[in-house]
This record gives C-alpha cells, sequence and structure tokens, in this order.
C-alpha cells in the first residue's frame, strides 16, 4: 500500500559490483566454474589431434610431438588438477540438483550420490588410462 | 489523512484473522475485507505454536469426552453452551484445513494421525510434526491469498477504533513505513491481535504479543473478561522462555526433579507408569504441572541454573531417530540454543508464561457488547477455556471461532449502511494528534525499556503461579505508577519512516493497561480456580461465591472497575478436578452419580 | 544489565532516510554473555544505547522468519546466532543484501511478497471433495516427498545468499520456487500446469546457475537449490511435451 502523499521513504539499493569477492563461498563457485574453461580447452586439444589424424601421419606426428613440449606439459598437469577439482565439486553439487531417489524406500543420502559419482568417475578414469597405455606399449 | 472504504476490517492476520478473512471473503465475495496486520502473516505468533489442534475423530471418542475434558479442563468456569458448540465444530474445520493443503501428520493407511495431549481422554489432537501453528499459519496465509476480496494493510499497526451512531465504524492505523496514518472505514470490526504474555517478563511469546486489540476495545468500554487466568506452561527454556511442547511429553517425555524422581506423582497426578497414560503424571492439564514445579521449587528439589531453577525434561528413552521423526523442531532447538542432545541429556525446562484465557468479551458468536466490534482468538474471550485452557484447544479455536466472527461479521455489514466519513474523520484526526504528539513531545523522561522491564518484573511478583494479596496489591501499585510515569515516556525516534520506538511506546500503553487488568482481577477473586491459585487463605475453590466470570472495565486513569457476570452451566455441574488415579475414580463416580 | 566485564565490539549498518544521505556504520560496545544471541544485542542496543535502531523480529526461535539479516556478511537469522561464536571477534549487522534497505536493518520485501502470491500457493484441487468426505488420503510417503519445501519460514535469506536475484531482481528466485514446488509435489494438487509458465519464463528457473548458496544458507533445511533445478529438468519436459503435442503435456 503505497500512500499518495509523499513520504520520507528513500529506500536504498547497495550495489552489486565485486559480489563475488565479498564470501569464500562465491569465491569458491566462480573457481569451480572457471575450471568449465579448462575443460573446454582440453576438449579444444583432443578435437585439434582428431583432426590432426585425418590429416594422415607426418600431421599426427606433429600434434604428438607438440603435446609433449614442456609448455604442453605444464598446461596438462594444471588441466588435469583444475578438472579434477571440477569433477569433484560436480558431483558434490549433484545430490542437490536431483530429485529424491529411493532405494527400498528410504531416500539415498547425498554422500552416497556423491560417492558413486566420483567412484564411477574415478573407474572409468583407471579404465581408460589402462586402455589407452596398453595401446600405446 | 487517507481514507479507505471497506466493509469489514480485521485487526490482526495470524491464525484467527485470516480464518476469518477467509470466512468473510466465502459468505459474499462483493464485500471488501481490510486486513490489518503489524506485521506480515507468517511472522503472526500463531507461527510459534507447536503441539496441535484438538478434533474429536476416533469412534472411541466423542464430543462429550471433548465437551467434559474441556469445561472440567476450565475448573467450570467456561461457557458451556460455547463449548458445545467448539467440540461439534472442530472436526469440520480440521477438515477444511486439510483441504486446504494443511501437511498433517498421517497414519501409514493415509489418515490423518493423533497424539495425546494434556487433560485430554483420548488422542485427539491432529498435528503437523511439532509445528502445527507454523503449517496452519502458512496454510491459511496462502489460501487467502486466492480471495480477491482480501485486501491486505501488511505493516498497518492499529491505534484506535472508530466509532459511531453507537457502533464501530473502522479503525485508525499507521503505516510503519512511512508513519502515515489513515482511517479504514468499514461496517463491521473484527479484532484478533492474539495474548498479552509480554507483559510478564518469563514468556514464550514473541515480541508482537502486547495486548494491542484487548487495549483498543478495553478503551471503548468492552470489558476485559477473566484476565486473571494466566497460563503459565509447565516446560519452557529457562531464561529465554522458549516453548518446548506439550507433545514432548505425549510422546513420553518425563519430567524429573533434582533427584531424578517423577514428582508430579506427589501432586495428584499419579500412579506413575512407564507408558504415557491420558490425564495422567506429564499428560495432567497445564496448571497442575506449573503448580507442581511451584512447590518442588519451595521444597529445594529443583536444581538451579544461571537463569533460576529448573527440572528435568527427560526424552532420552524415546531414542534419537524417534526424537528427530516426530519432535524435528524441539530437537534442533535444543541443540541449537542449549547445546543439548535430547538422545542423551535431559533438557533443563522451567514454567514461563504461554496463554491469557482471559480477553475481550464476546458471546458465542464472537460479537462484543459494542454492536459492529467482534473479537476472536487468544484476545478474546469467547467462554471456552475458563481458568485454564487445554493445549490443542487454541489453534482449533482459531479455526472455530475464526469462520464464526467471520460469518457474523459479514452478516452484521451487510445489514448496516455505511458511516458518515466526516465525523469518524474527526476521530481519526484527534488520534493522530495524539500519537504524534507521543513522537513529537522532546521532553519525556522515562526510557521505554525502563518502564517495559518494571512492569514485567512486577507482573512476574505479584501474578506468579501462586499468588498473594499484598504481592497482588504492590503490582496493583505499581502499575499505577508506571502508568503515571508512562505520560513521561521519551520516545527518542522522531522519525516516521519505520520509527519501530515509536510503535514500542504505543504497545507499552496497551501493555500497562492490560497488565492493570489482569491484576485487579486477580487480587478481586478470593478463590483458587484452575490457573489463578492462592496461598493467602483462598487455597479452595469457591464456588458459591466466584463461579462467576470477572469483568474488568477502563476507569481512564484509574483502577479498572471489576464487575462479574454469570457462567453459563448446562451440562456439567462444577465436580471435582481430578486426574490420574484420582480422575479416574472422580469420573467414575460421577457417571455413577448419573451426572 | 549484567555486571560482567565482557562486552563484545557491534558495528551496525544504520540508515534513516530522513537524515542519512547513505547508509553508514555505528559502533556499540555490548555486554556479552556465553548464551546471548545476536538478536540480544541488537535489543540491549535499542533498549539502553539507542533507540532509533530499527529491526524486525518477533519469536525468537527462528520460526517466524523476521530476522534474517547480514551477520559478518552472512545471511543468517538474529535470533539463532549466538555471539559465543564471534567474540572476541567484532560483529558487524547490516540489512539482509539484494533487497533494498527501507530503515536500518529493515528491508523492503514488496517484491518477495508479490512473487508469493503470484505462484498460486494453495492447494488446486485434483477433485473436489466435501468436508463430509472427510480428510484426503495421504500416505505418509506422499507427505514426504513435499515436506520439507513446506517448512519454509519465508525468512528470506536465501534470496540474500543468490547472486543471480542480486544481479536480477525479477527472478523469481530459491524461496518462491521451493514453495511452488511444495503444491507441485502436493498429492492432492494438480496446478503443475497453471505454475508451470512462471517455471518456464524469462524470470524462472534458468536464472539459476547452481551456485548453491541458497540451500547453505537455509535454516530450515529446505533445499531450495533443490526445488529450482529439479524444475529445470520438469521445465524441459513440459517444453518438449508441449512442442511434440500441441496440448499435450497437460493433466
Amino acid at each position: 500500500m503505497t500512500s499518495p502523499v509523499s513520504s520520507g521513504r528513500r529506500p536504498y539499493m547497495r550495489p552489486m559490483q565485486g559480489w563475488w569477492r565479498r564470501n569464500t563461498f562465491y569465491l569458491e563457485y566462480m573457481i569451480h566454474e572457471a575450471t568449465a574453461l579448462f575443460v573446454a580447452a582440453y576438449a579444444l586439444v583432443l578435437l585439434v589431434g582428431l583432426v590432426r589424424l585425418s590429416q594422415g601421419q607426418a600431421a599426427w606426428d606433429g600434434w604428438l610431438q607438440a603435446l609433449r613440449s614442456p609448455l604442453s606439459i605444464v598446461f596438462h598437469v594444471i588441466t588435469l588438477v583444475a578438472i579434477s577439482y571440477h569433477t569433484w565439486t560436480w558431483f558434490n553439487i549433484m545430490p542437490r540438483t536431483l530429485p529424491p531417489i529411493l532405494l527400498k524406500g528410504k531416500r539415498l543420502s547425498e554422500a552416497a550420490i556423491t560417492h558413486s559419482g566420483l567412484a564411477a568417475a574415478v573407474i572409468v578414469s583407471l579404465i581408460l588410462l589402462g586402455l589407452v597405455w596398453s595401446l600405446w606399449a | 489523512m487517507e481514507v479507505y472504504e471497506a466493509d469489514v476490517a480485521i485487526v490482526g492476520a495470524g491464525g484467527a484473522g485470516l480464518r476469518a478473512a477467509i470466512a468473510v471473503a466465502e459468505a459474499d465475495p462483493a464485500l471488501r475485507i481490510a486486513l490489518i496486520s503489524k506485521v506480515y502473516p507468517m511472522r503472526s505468533h500463531t507461527v510459534a505454536a507447536e503441539g496441535g489442534s484438538a478434533a474429536v475423530t476416533r469412534p472411541d471418542d466423542s464430543l462429550e469426552y471433548h465437551f467434559n475434558d474441556t469445561v472440567g479442563g476450565g475448573d467450570w468456569l467456561c461457557e458451556q453452551d460455547v463449548v458445545e458448540y467448539f467440540v461439534a465444530h472442530c472436526p469440520k474445520e480440521m477438515v477444511q484445513l486439510e483441504h486446504w493443503g494443511c501437511p498433517w501428520s498421517r497414519k501409514p493407511d493415509g489418515h490423518v494421525n493423533m497424539r495425546a495431549f494434556g487433560g485430554m481422554k483420548v488422542e485427539r489432537t491432529w498435528f503437523a510434526a511439532d509445528k502445527t501453528g507454523f503449517h496452519m499459519l502458512h496454510t491459511l496465509f496462502q489460501t487467502s491469498i486466492k480471495y480477491p476480496s482480501i485486501r491486505r494493510f501488511d505493516e498497518h499497526f492499529c491505534v484506535d477504533l472508530v466509532t459511531a451512531d453507537g457502533r464501530v465504524q473502522g479503525v485508525v492505523t499507521i503505516e510503519i513505513r512511512t508513519g502515515q496514518f489513515t482511517l479504514i472505514k468499514s461496517r463491521a470490526v473484527i479484532i484478533a491481535t492474539g495474548g498479552a504474555g509480554r507483559v510478564f517478563r518469563e514468556n514464550t511469546n514473541g515480541g508482537i504479543v502486547t495486548g494491542d486489540g484487548m487495549a483498543l476495545a478495553y478503551r471503548h468500554g468492552v470489558a476485559l473478561r477473566d484476565m486473571e487466568f494466566v497460563q503459565y506452561h509447565p516446560t519452557c527454556m529457562p531464561g529465554a522462555g522458549l516453548l518446548f511442547t506439550e507433545a514432548c511429553r505425549g510422546e513420553g517425555g518425563l519430567l524429573l526433579n533434582k533427584d531424578g524422581y517423577r514428582y508430579l506423582q506427589d501432586y495428584g497426578l499419579g500412579p506413575a507408569e512407564d507408558k504415557p497414560r491420558n490425564k495422567a503424571m506429564e499428560l495432567g492439564p497445564r496448571d497442575r504441572l506449573s503448580q507442581a514445579f511451584w512447590y518442588e521449587q519451595k521444597k529445594g528439589r529443583t536444581l538451579d541454573g544461571p537463569h533460576g531453577t529448573y527440572v528435568q525434561l527427560d526424552m532420552r528413552h524415546l531414542g534419537e531417530t524417534r526424537l528427530r521423526e516426530c519432535l524435528p523442531q524441539i530437537y534442533e532447538m535444543a541443540e541449537t540454543f542449549m547445546g543439548i542432545d535430547p538422545a542423551k541429556e535431559p533438557i533443563p525446562v522451567r514454567p514461563a508464561v504461554h496463554y491469557t484465557m482471559g480477553g475481550i468479551l464476546v458471546d458465542g458468536h464472537c460479537a462484543t457488547p459494542l454492536p459492529g466490534l467482534y473479537a476472536v482468538g487468544e484476545c478474546s474471550s469467547v467462554g471456552i477455556h475458563g481458568a485454564n485452557r487445554l493445549g490443542s484447544n487454541s489453534l482449533a479455536e482459531l479455526c472455530v471461532f475464526g469462520k464464526v466472527a467471520g460469518s457474523e461479521a459479514a452478516r452484521f455489514a451487510k445489514s448496516m449502511p455505511t458511516g458518515d466519513t466526516k465525523a469518524l474523520l474527526k476521530q481519526a484526526t484527534a488520534t493522530q494528534q495524539r500519537n504524534e504528539q507521543l513522537v513529537n513531545r522532546s521532553d519525556g523522561s522515562e526510557r521505554i525499556a525502563t518502564l517495559r522491564k518494571e512492569m514485567a518484573q512486577t507482573m512476574e511478583d505479584g501474578c506468579g503461579i501462586y499468588r498473594l494479596a499484598d504481592s497482588m496489591q504492590a503490582t496493583c501499585d505499581k502499575l499505577g505508577e508506571l502508568r503515571q510515569r508512562f505520560k513521561n515516556v521519551d520516545v527518542e525516534d522522531k522519525s516516521r519512516v519505520w520509527n519501530s520506538n515509536w510503535l514500542a511506546a504505543i504497545e507499552l500503553g496497551y501493555q500497562l493497561e492490560v497488565a492493570q487488568a489482569m491484576v485487579y482481577s486477580a487480587i478481586n477473586r478470593k478463590e483458587s480456580r484452575g490457573a489463578h491459585q492462592r496461598l493467602d487463605g483462598f487455597e479452595q475453590r469457591d464456588d458459591v461465591n466466584y463461579l462467576k466470570h470477572t469483568l474488568a472495565y477502563y476507569d481512564g486513569e484509574g483502577a479498572p472497575r471489576i464487575e462479574y457476570g454469570a457462567v453459563k452451566i448446562t451440562k456439567s455441574q462444577p465436580g471435582i478436578r481430578a486426574y490420574g488415579a484420582a480422575g479416574e475414580k472422580a469420573e467414575h463416580d460421577r457417571k455413577a452419580a448419573g451426572h | 544489565m549484567t555486571n560482567t566485564e565482557n562486552t563484545i565490539m557491534l558495528d551496525v549498518l544504520r540508515y534513516r532516510p530522513e537524515q542519512d544521505a547513505k547508509p553508514l556504520l555505528q559502533t556499540h560496545c555490548v555486554p556479552f554473555s556465553e548464551d546471548m544471541s545476536v538478536l540480544q544485542g541488537l535489543q540491549y542496543i535499542k533498549d539502553y544505547l539507542d533507540g532509533t535502531l530499527s529491526f524486525r523480529w518477533s519469536c525468537r526461535m527462528a520460526i517466524c522468519g523476521s530476522c534474517g539479516m547480514m551477520i559478518n556478511g552472512k545471511p543468517r537469522l538474529a535470533c539463532k546466532t549466538f555471539l559465543r561464536d564471534i567474540y572476541p571477534g567484532r560483529l558487524r549487522v547490516e540489512a539482509l543484501a539484494h533487497f533494498p534497505i527501507e530503515r536500518d536493518l529493515v528491508i523492503v520485501m514488496d517484491d518477495f511478497i508479490e512473487k508469493l502470491e503470484s505462484i498460486k500457493p494453495y492447494i488446486i484441487e485434483k477433485q473436489p471433495r466435501l468436508l463430509s468426505q472427510g480428510e484426503y488420503l495421504q500416505t505418509p510417503a506422499e507427505r514426504d516427498l513435499y515436506e520439507q519445501f513446506s517448512s519454509c519460514i519465508n525468512c528470506m535469506l536465501c534470496y540474500a545468499a543468490c547472486p543471480q536475484y542480486g544481479l536480477n531482481p525479477r527472478f523469481l528466485g530459491p524461496g518462491i520456487i521451493a514453495l511452488l514446488h511444495r503444491y507441485n509435489l502436493d498429492s492432492r494438487d494438480s496446478g503443475d500446469d497453471q505454475r508451470m509458465p512462471l517455471v518456464n519464463s524469462e524470470d524462472g528457473v534458468f536464472n539459476c546457475t547452481a551456485v548453491g548458496y541458497c540451500s547453505e544458507v537455509c535454516p530450515k533445511l529446505v533445499a531450495p537449490a533443490n526445488a529450482v533445478n529439479v524444475n529445470k529438468a520438469n521445465s524441459a519436459k513440459d517444453y518438449f511435451l508441449r512442442f511434440v503435442m500441441p496440448g499435450g503435456g497437460e493433466k
């Protein structure tokens, strides 16, 4: 209910600038969101690899050689750390976005969902690593 | 001043006010409803009620049992015809709430579950976890949004009623965020502003429970009935006074003194058994339990803590799973506020003021003697609680009588012409000037908080669980002094936008007057009945001289004028108010004697 | 007033629109004891130090939802935040973030109320039922589906937590979407379709980027982030069904 007669009201709106720096929760959010860029970057690297593969043996070898450069190694280590963190936070958040999952009439706990997701990610990664290693060796 | 035209104005948007608003809207969608509240509706104190709402449901239950429990619980000071109406309509209202979405706790077969409650013979208390009031309030508020004819005035503080032609024709409010006054004209007014527990020091109530509507009706010549009957809830948090619901005891919680002894068995509520038994031991009525505490304290059998003496509410035997499922809010409260895990340790509890049995005099249709003025809920005295209220009757009251008040006010409003704005505006302007003078003056000398705390302390001293003539007299004198000093109250804040200092001063004015009505009613009732117990020669119930209602009338600056009114007895003649084994025997004897 | 020497420093963001150009910090020294809440600290200031301090409060037991504030930068309920957890540090209290400040610690909450009213927060009956037929049957499992979403006390801490709401106040927001979800999940209700346009809209659930801070700060464990994100799937399903079957997807 607003009065037509003027009142002394003067609601004050505080600025949002720098909002993500005000709180460790927001800071962490921005960091884990930023790791998506590393996922995108790595996908791009793999995409380039695919293209090089289609361009023949020489191109493919050239790409593999580029991946062995010190800069590339550093990039891959950082990307591995970022994507690991991405995976960790992803599965931590996942249960909070899912409808309740009932197992024998009881709700699956957040921890159960997170741990299963992480376990699946680790297992699949190890299988892939093993596969690639055996093919290469 | 802005003028708003309504047909029915409702002051207070808690359970009773919201139910009344819905009732008016359903009675006639053409009626314009002004629903006025000094807080947003979901903040109303109904939200804090925990235990449940009574309604006869089980096949082994009967309206007669509920009636007898209520009238006996009220120590025969109830208007029995009104109680008959009440118990007959509770079930329908609870089903209505369920249809509106209230998340009642359920039995495995999908029917609504019920729990045992103090003073009730058969399980009939419907509950929604341990947050029944919360769920009822939110259900009513959210349902009220369906009705376009309900126009809400959120955060509007009511400062007066306006009358003309011998009837109430509206209210005057302050819009809290602008400090501006509005005259809300209407053809009927329903007051639903809640109780007045904040006049006491230790209480379960929220800050808003300051008796506003009681004072408004009182000042306009309507009697406040049975104000001496103030309920002390036996299990509250020491210090803060926060409520630990009766449902704790309904689920099997025990009260132990410092020797780990279930002391209630010494006070006519025994014998102590392993399982909770209705109307016995921990499921006795609240006044008896609070009184037992008082005696234990006298005997030195209570424990000492930083906030006074206490006893132990032991729920360890219920186990964590059951506690977290049935009493989640209690669990959280104990953990967060007291650092106690109720599954491992008993919870310290002591009595605190919880409910105002008395209130604005109304008949069974919620009508005050002042035409056009209705009252409903804790602010009213419709006659169902008598000298002591049974738990879970109050939430039911909001719905049963909310509907009655709404229907009656709607009927009255339609039969009346709209009033003369000029005459009403004149009164409203006078009210405005009076209230603005309070804030504008610069020569105030008394701090609001000081007066308030002295009031709260003296009420605790004089109107405690047990009362004595000389301490009640001291309180009478003290309140007279405080009312005088209130004339010089200082409102530090001179602004108009959300000036809560100003409103606190106005509320203090209301509280001092309501407190006076309480203590003068108490000192003049020379007997002990229900929640009014004396130790000064008037320890017994005196049906010969005091089977009557106290009526306190406003007398300006002086003390209230005390008169008396008859009690309506229909089916139940005053008997022995007994619980536990003694209660069963008394009931048996009454049956045999054909009462 | 206590005899103890222990005190705590309290910085409060004041704002009196009739005299202050903008909000300013005011410092008070408040007596400290082990069981005092921030609310009690503020009440002490109002009672004895500065009666002009305005704030909303009522129940003191975290059920009315009035006393939401920023306490040391985090959205908390003042009645349920204890000085002992901050002492001997300094306490900073400000009005709830992302809302306009009306006065001192009081925010303008019109937007929240309007949104609450807009989602049809009431039972839209599947089949009409007479009172004489008694209650709808609802099993404990059916009740469990929506109970946590019905526990919202409207304290708006989640709105103060949500940066998307802070950046775009038209966003329906966590708490109100949780309430919408509560009704959709109630076995007695059939209003999903009527509420879907709000879920789908420009100001609906897709404004959420799963920050998750709302669920973190909720004092009643309502898990609003869950309500919002589950409705993203519901919204997508609804869109697809309407696309594939004109008039489809409706009950």
